[in-house]
């Protein structure tokens, strides 16, 4: 049923809006506009793969040290950690904006991913995948003189694959969406991102909505790649190799 | 699980403890800074009153609490949420743990063309998402137009401008959109779950829907309990829909706590921001009372 | 460890990346290079003798004016906020092409689009939020209903314009009642917003009406005829955006009251208000107006997918009617109906550039302000042209493209015509609440239609949410 909205909806994005000879009118227009295409392009893909890079090592160090060497305190450290995604963003945007402001990372990568490097989301991502990681390897390891750091780095990773990807797509896909904060930090034109490019075309008076199809189009196939690509790493049989 | 290492000396579990506090510090540290540090700094905020650039104390303290519950448009905002909450946490996760069930299936072709299908709705942005579905149900959209070819409705239904049918749309497109989401984790989830498990109650004689019962759904209670978090959260904290579908119309009758929030921060020319962090404060009382329940029942060790 | 260096390694190398990024784009070296001595100060061109300025005059003062650590570094150059590429950005783009062409050769105007109004508020906030005012730009776009209310919450971000050299008196005061703040110059008009009644002369025709039956008539008449072009040809002969509420406020306007009187609400025992409702309310019931549910349901859907037969609000709004090519020649402006009768004149929306003060070079915003939007007519021509801006400058009014007849619009001159009905705007009390106002009466007019509210307790419960929400 859902695979049939999703179909039903490309037909309706695309079958409204007669492509084929209006496509490349659109496509100029895109690209002569006002701010550029391939900027803002460059600008979402650097924030969202650096972002996700960032995200993954520190989430999945966290989520590895939470579950895998719990204990009482830390298992009551990560409850409170929890609260922190429980907070409407609106809340906590003109703090933030502040002490961005104030160290003056306005329009940087830092000013756009800090505040999502580190979820209680990815965290506990990894902290319940780990549930299933086999303990016995990690004692086997220890015995072999492994280091704690290796552990993580020669074992965990690999063996860790599905959960690394399927929290690469979601982290890909949270950054290269993001809206609302990159709203806020990016104030200059060249740092703009490929939504709130998309935004500009949406809004005013009049709306030029095979433009804007283009544009939507353009801001889509990223994250469609992205999952495409690894979906293959979570979905192939990955059994085999892990125990 | 994960007890084992307690069997190893003494020395070498403090040095294992010192290395997991070391693997957890640097999430820890950027949370701490980037979270807590501005919800106390909100905390402060919701006792202040005035514009953003001098506010003062309220007086008496805690007025914009006392406000919070006689102001009819928020209490209506909760309301709302709690409505979509109940209604669609439920049917979302069911059926995309069913999906993921389903897309797992070894023998199944085209599997990474359905998985990104079924995908595809939350990595579509937003723009097109709220454009698509407002096109829909327009009133001469296509939906009002299948609706009047089969006879099922008489004339065409302006779906969005109604209170009870713009809720139903705003549920629809709620699960259209995160169902897959989900999924994701759920497909991660079972592959943690071996196969053999699965051909031994094959043997036993189990059938499909029993496996799946006594099987799949406690192997993969970790991935629902945060799923269920996650989606409560995040539905708590609705936003998009409301503002991009319906802008919380009409009559206020599809608004959520969060664009009430947000309108009483950024919108409408009036910056309240003292008001908007002491409903924003309860919002994160209710989340953490919900996602508390959620976890004493379903977090449990072996 | 090897990946976990190369982790570190592309961490590293992407911050470095950004910090030089980062660096080469803020110090670029200031233009210093228009160092000659003339003694003319830019602020004393009149608008009418600017042209004769040599450019070098304006450089000049750019150069004496601008600080070192100006968001305006360069030689004359500036930056604005707007947001609408087919409407405003074009207005202010021929402002900039104009003032380069005529003034000062050196001087540029970087446009930093906002996705909506909103965009420019929501800048403005945050920077009052923080106290960090360094964010903002030298200009922006502002719309007229918040100006009052920035001002008052955030009045460290904005700079006077007094000195400037504009005649006030050119301009229609309804507008310039928005952007002066005790007496105080803060803003120069952009855009007009007056409201014009279009509608679709050949149904009208088809049912035997014209235009000059629905010029000053009264809304019960009005109702007669939408009843009848609607069971004619199936359009509604009105549409309203149910959560923007454009009608009421214009209706009202157009009898010369407010939502609001002397600062408190003025909703239930305002008589006219509370029979503009029932008048709204009897033509949704009787299809002579469509409900529209958001702004794109009453562009898209109402107005493109042509659902109706009339459309009234801001002049800002011909656009969209005219994306219809198919009905070209078919429609035509007239003024407001009212309850009595009468010709009614109203405004909504519109916007207006005021200086941050973040503005170092405010010699240089002033000038270029009072160049263009303060009566150039090369401005406003192209304005028109490209982006559909009407002004409120009466003099910009009367040139040759504004008395252009508009094909679509059945060679009528509709520009002069709407700048013509734009003095005659009463002045009506305007609130820091106003939208919010609005958005009370809007809830009201669809708990009556949809919640079986009677007229009297839907208005109660408006005016007790916006007391409550003005702390009353």
């Amino acid at each position: 049923m859902i695979s049939a909205a999703t179909n039903n909806t490309v037909d309706i994005a695309n079958g409204k809006l007669t492509f084929g000879t209006a496509a490349l009118t659109n496509f100029k227009n895109l690209t002569n506009q006002n701010q550029s295409l391939w900027g803002a392009m460059g600008n979402s893909f650097l924030y969202a793969v650096v972002q996700t890079l960032v995200a993954l090592l520190i989430c999945s160090l966290g989520g590895y040290g939470f579950e895998l060497y719990h204990d009482k305190k830390k298992d009551m450290l990560f409850s409170i950690l929890l609260l922190a995604m429980m907070v409407p963003a609106v809340a906590t945007m003109i703090p933030l904006f502040k002490m961005i402001s104030k160290a003056g990372l306005l329009n940087t990568v830092w000013g756009f991913m800090l505040p999502a490097i580190s979820t209680p989301f990815l965290i506990m991502m990894f902290r319940q995948n780990s549930r299933s990681f086999p303990v016995d390897v990690m004692e086997a390891a220890r015995i072999d003189g492994l280091s704690e750091f290796k552990i993580f780095f020669q074992m965990y990773m690999p063996i860790m694959k599905s959960t690394y990807a399927a929290a690469g797509v979601i982290t890909f896909m949270n950054a290269w969406n993001a809206y609302l904060w990159p709203k806020v930090v990016l104030t200059k034109g060249q740092a703009q991102t490929m939504p709130m490019l998309i935004a500009n075309l949406a809004s005013g008076y009049t709306t030029d909505y095979g433009l804007l199809m283009m544009g939507v189009l353009f801001c889509s196939v990223p994250t469609m790649v992205v999952f495409f690509i690894l979906q293959k790493q979570f979905a192939e049989g990955v059994t085999g190799a892990v125990k | 699980m994960g007890e084992n290492n307690k069997k190893s000396g003494k020395s070498i579990l403090a040095k294992q403890q010192r290395a997991g506090w070391l693997f957890l510090a640097p999430a820890t540290l950027l949370i701490v800074i980037m979270s807590f540090w501005p919800i106390i700094q909100a905390v402060f905020t919701s006792l202040k009153t005035g514009s953003s650039a001098s506010m003062t104390w309220s007086n008496p303290i805690i007025n914009n609490y006392t406000r919070m519950f006689a102001d009819k448009v928020f209490m209506r905002s909760v309301g709302n949420t709690f409505f979509y909450l109940i209604i669609q946490v439920p049917v979302m996760l069911i059926i995309a743990i069913l999906l993921a069930q389903l897309l797992n299936n070894k023998d199944l072709k085209f599997k990474g063309f359905f998985r990104t299908c079924v995908f595809l709705p939350c990595a579509t942005s937003l723009v097109s998402y709220s454009l698509i579905f407002k096109s829909l149900f327009a009133t001469q959209g296509l939906i009002n137009t299948i609706l009047v070819n089969l006879g099922i409705l008489e004339n065409n239904f302006n779906f969005l401008g109604n209170g009870s049918s713009a809720k139903v749309v705003i549920i629809i497109a709620l699960i259209w959109r995160w169902t897959g989401y989900n999924m994701v984790f759920f497909l991660a989830g079972l592959q943690n779950i071996e196969y053999s498990v699965y051909e031994a109650a094959k043997i036993d004689g189990a059938n499909g829907w029993k496996t799946f019962w006594s099987i799949t759904v406690p192997l993969l209670r970790p991935t629902i309990i945060m799923t269920f978090i996650m989606s409560i959260n995040g539905t708590l904290q609705l936003f998009d829909e409301s503002v991009n579908l319906t802008n919380g119309g009409p009559a206020n009758a599809t608004i959520t706590m969060s664009h009430y929030i947000y309108n009483n921060s950024f919108g409408e020319g009036v910056a309240n921001f003292g008001y908007a962090s002491a409903m924003a404060f309860f919002v994160f009382i209710l989340v953490a009372i919900l996602s508390l329940i959620n976890m004493k029942v379903g977090d449990k060790r072996d | 460890m090897k990946r976990k260096l190369l982790s570190l390694l592309l961490v590293g190398a992407m911050t470095a990346t950004m910090f030089a990024g980062c660096g080469g784009g803020s110090d670029e070296p200031a233009a210093d290079n228009a160092a000659d001595d003339a003694a003319n100060d830019a602020a004393d061109d009149t608008a009418d003798d600017a042209a004769d300025d040599t450019a070098d005059d304006a450089a000049d003062d750019t150069a004496d004016d601008a600080s070192d650590d100006s968001a305006s570094s360069g030689g004359g150059s500036l930056t604005v906020y707007a947001w609408d590429t087919s409407f405003n950005i074009p207005a202010l783009q021929a402002a900039a092409d104009d003032y380069k062409a005529n003034v000062n050769p050196d001087f540029s105007l970087e446009i930093v689009e906002q996705p909506d109004s909103k965009g420019v508020e929501q800048a403005i906030t945050l920077a009052g939020s923080s106290g960090d005012y360094s964010t903002l730009p030298d200009i922006v776009l502002f719309q007229d209903h918040y100006i009052q209310n920035y001002v008052a919450d955030y009045p460290d971000a904005w700079q006077s314009i007094d000195g400037i050299d504009i005649d006030w008196n050119d301009f229609s005061a309804e507008k310039l009642d928005y952007s002066t703040i005790d007496g105080v110059h803060y803003g120069v008009p952009v855009d007009n917003g007056n409201a014009v009644c279009a509608y679709r002369v050949d149904l009208l025709e088809q049912c035997g009406y014209t235009i000059d039956d629905l010029t000053g008539c009264t809304w019960e008449k009005f109702i007669e005829i939408g009843e009848k072009v609607y069971a004619e040809t199936g359009k509604y002969l009105m549409t309203i955006n149910a959560d923007g509420n454009d009608l009421v406020y214009i209706m009202l306007q157009a009898e010369g009251e407010s939502q609001f009187k002397d600062g408190e609400p003025y909703i239930t025992e305002n008589e006219t208000l509370v029979k503009i409702v029932d008048i709204l309310v009897e033509m949704a019931q009787k299809n002579v107006l469509y409900l529209a549910n958001s702004w794109s349901d009453y562009c898209d859907q109402a107005i493109v997918g042509d659902m109706v037969a009339g459309v009234m609000n801001g002049n800002w709004i011909l656009p969209t009617i005219s994306k219809v090519e198919a009905n070209s020649g078919k429609w035509e402006l007239t003024s407001i109906p009212t309850i009595e009768g009468g010709e009614g004149y109203a405004s909504n929306g519109g916007s207006s550039l005021y200086l941050t003060s973040n503005c170092k070079d405010a010699e240089l915003a002033k000038d270029f302000l009072a160049y263009t939007f303060g009566g150039s007519t090369e401005t406003y021509d192209n304005a028109l042209r490209n982006g559909g801006v009407v002004t409120t400058c009466i003099s910009a009014g009367k040139s040759d493209v504004y008395n252009e007849g508009v094909a679509f619009f059945n060679d009528q001159p509709i520009y002069s015509k709407i700048v013509e009905m734009g003095a005659n705007v009463p002045i009506v009390e305007q609130n820091n609440y106003h939208y919010s106002a609005r958005n009370y009466i809007g809830t009201a007019i669809i708990n009556i239609l949809q919640n079986g509210y009677s007229t009297a307790d839907a208005l109660k419960e408006a005016e007790e949410q916006l007391r409550f929400e003005m702390g009353l």
